[in-house]
């Protein structure tokens, strides 16, 4: 049981950064200034892949901005905005992978594994709840915009 | 009215009533190039140029040039006149075509619209002048325009090809429109029918009674078919049959379908009995759709809503039609109205097919026309 269990963290955990990397995805799409070009967005991706594997190793992490401060880029103004950007990211990333791993260890303790069957649907409420209103948003189509067209979105 | 706005102009033959309806009541000319351009017979049809002779006698100072061809027309509004009118409509489309457009621009007029039109009551495309009487006066009496004076007769019945049917509208006008909140369409509480024949045995009207009573007797025992036949000068030119079901809910909702039989020579011909089950089946179609407004009066309402105080309407709606989802993007290129759309899956309560809510501002239109008393 013990193991099947191990298992089970160790596929959370797995899962986790993922989550995390859309998140960020998010966060980027949602919070560029307009100047944001397409190889930025790529740089940054790059970047947010490699520090969800290389979380748990400090130093190298550590390595890894060194060299990149190393790389010549086209504009010294761009590079430090997106450092910055990086370094806020990187925070944030390391503060919820904690809350995160915080909640799992509650959950494991409030809920013993006699009765987890029985309490398995208060699971990942908020999780359930965003999926569930995602999949209502991609199946129910947007009338509004097959009706009047893209005017709408410029609109919105 | 009288301001002069920049003209809007379109391509094709398609939605001509409704832009043409529009036109006039928002007072912006409208310019329609490519009328069936590549046809072999090309141009406006009779039934449109009558259509549009209507739309003059009903305006005043409205100017209508047609080029040699007939494909380009161009149509300045004048100002809805009204009074009584007579007119003689194309048999190549029914009554209910000419009529559906009326009860857009009736309500606006300077003087109350009598009008009387002579041509086909019943056929297969249009609303027949029986559903237009049982579903959009109804509709018509939510937004306040109401009063002894509002009534639809069937004078005399005419079917298609020959027509010679006569019909006697008049309805009062109204200074603004109220804003409706229509939103739970209730229960179907009653069925009404009108089965009619006309130049043929007045037992096809039984016959058809019973084979959609066969079909409706299942859901509701609250059913009344009336049978309708008239003779001698009242029962046109051509022989035919039909029946119109209307749906009523404990809200005031109507829902309607329809049946005609073939015109003589035109397709084989159709037995009573499956006109009447098969007029039942689209009833209970259009129950299924659902809505407080049936399919046929979607556009009639949201025309109404846009041209309400200023003051929010809402009015649920079944599937849109594709006339309706049309109509909805003329309503933006001319009174540039946009609705709010949401759909409402069905859920535990609401059964049926997808519902859609509609919302919107009234842009608070008041007939300048008319004359204060």
């Amino acid at each position: 049981k013990a193991a099947g269990e191990g298992s089970k963290a160790g596929l959370s955990d797995s899962l986790n950064p993922e989550k995390s990397l859309t998140m960020k995805k998010a966060i980027l799409t949602t919070s560029d200034s307009g100047h944001c070009t397409a190889e930025e967005a790529f740089a940054s991706e790059d970047e947010s892949e490699e520090s969800s594997s290389l979380s748990t190793e400090g130093e190298d992490s550590e390595n890894e901005e060194v060299t990149r401060k190393k790389i010549p880029e086209s504009s010294q103004v761009v590079s430090g905005q997106k450092l910055g950007l990086e370094n806020l990211i990187n925070e944030t990333s390391d503060v919820e992978d904690l809350l995160r791993e915080e909640e799992s260890y509650k959950e494991e303790n409030k809920f013993p594994t006699e009765t987890s069957g029985a309490l398995k649907w208060k699971e990942d409420l908020s999780r359930k709840a965003a999926e569930a209103f995602l999949r209502q948003q991609q199946a129910t189509p947007n009338l509004r915009k097959l009706i009047y067209g893209t005017v709408t979105e410029d609109n919105e | 009215m009288a301001t002069q706005a920049h003209s809007l102009s379109y391509a094709g033959c398609n939605f001509l009533r409704q832009r043409l309806v529009l036109s006039t009541l928002s007072g912006r000319p409208v310019k329609i190039r490519k009328i069936r351009a590549r046809d072999d017979n090309p141009g406006l049809r009779d039934f449109e140029a009558s259509f549009i002779r209507l739309l003059d006698k009903i305006t005043n100072g409205s100017r209508i040039e047609i080029n040699q061809t007939g494909t380009t027309l161009y149509y300045q509004p004048g100002l809805l006149y009204g009074g009584s009118v007579e007119h003689d409509c194309s048999v190549l489309r029914s009554i209910g075509y000419y009529l559906e457009s009326l009860l857009c621009l009736a309500p606006f007029m300077k003087h109350p619209l009598r009008i009387v039109l002579r041509g086909v009551t019943n056929d297969q495309t249009d609303p027949s002048v029986d559903v237009l009487k049982a579903t959009a006066l109804p509709l018509l009496k939510q937004f306040g325009i109401d009063g002894e004076s509002f009534e639809l007769k069937i004078v005399r019945r005419g079917m298609p090809p020959g027509g010679g049917g006569e019909v006697f509208f008049s309805c009062p006008v109204r200074k603004v429109l109220k804003p409706i909140q229509l939103t739970d369409p209730g229960k179907i509480k009653r069925i009404r029918g009108m089965a009619y024949s006309v130049r043929v045995s007045p037992q096809m009207a039984n016959r058809i009674v019973d084979s959609a009573r066969s079909i409706l007797n299942k859901f509701i025992p609250d059913i009344y078919i009336y049978t309708d036949h008239m003779k001698g000068v009242n029962s046109g030119k051509s022989p035919g049959f039909g029946l119109s079901l209307v749906a009523e809910t404990t809200n005031g909702t109507f829902l309607s379908a329809e049946l005609a039989s073939n015109p003589p020579g035109q397709g084989t011909a159709v037995l009573p009995e499956d006109l009447g089950r098969n007029c039942a089946r689209l009833l209970l179609e259009e129950i299924y759709r659902g809505g407080c407004v049936d399919s046929t009066n979607q556009s009639l309402a949201l025309l109404l809503m846009t041209l309400g105080q200023q003051d929010v309407s809402k009015v649920l709606l079944g599937p849109l039609s594709p006339y309706t989802i049309e109509f909805l993007r003329h309503l933006k290129s001319f009174f540039q109205i946009m609705f709010k759309i949401e759909t409402r899956p069905c859920g535990e309560e609401l059964k049926g097919g997808d519902k859609v809510l509609m919302t919107c501002v009234g842009i608070g239109f008041s007939n300048l026309s008319k004359t204060l008393k």
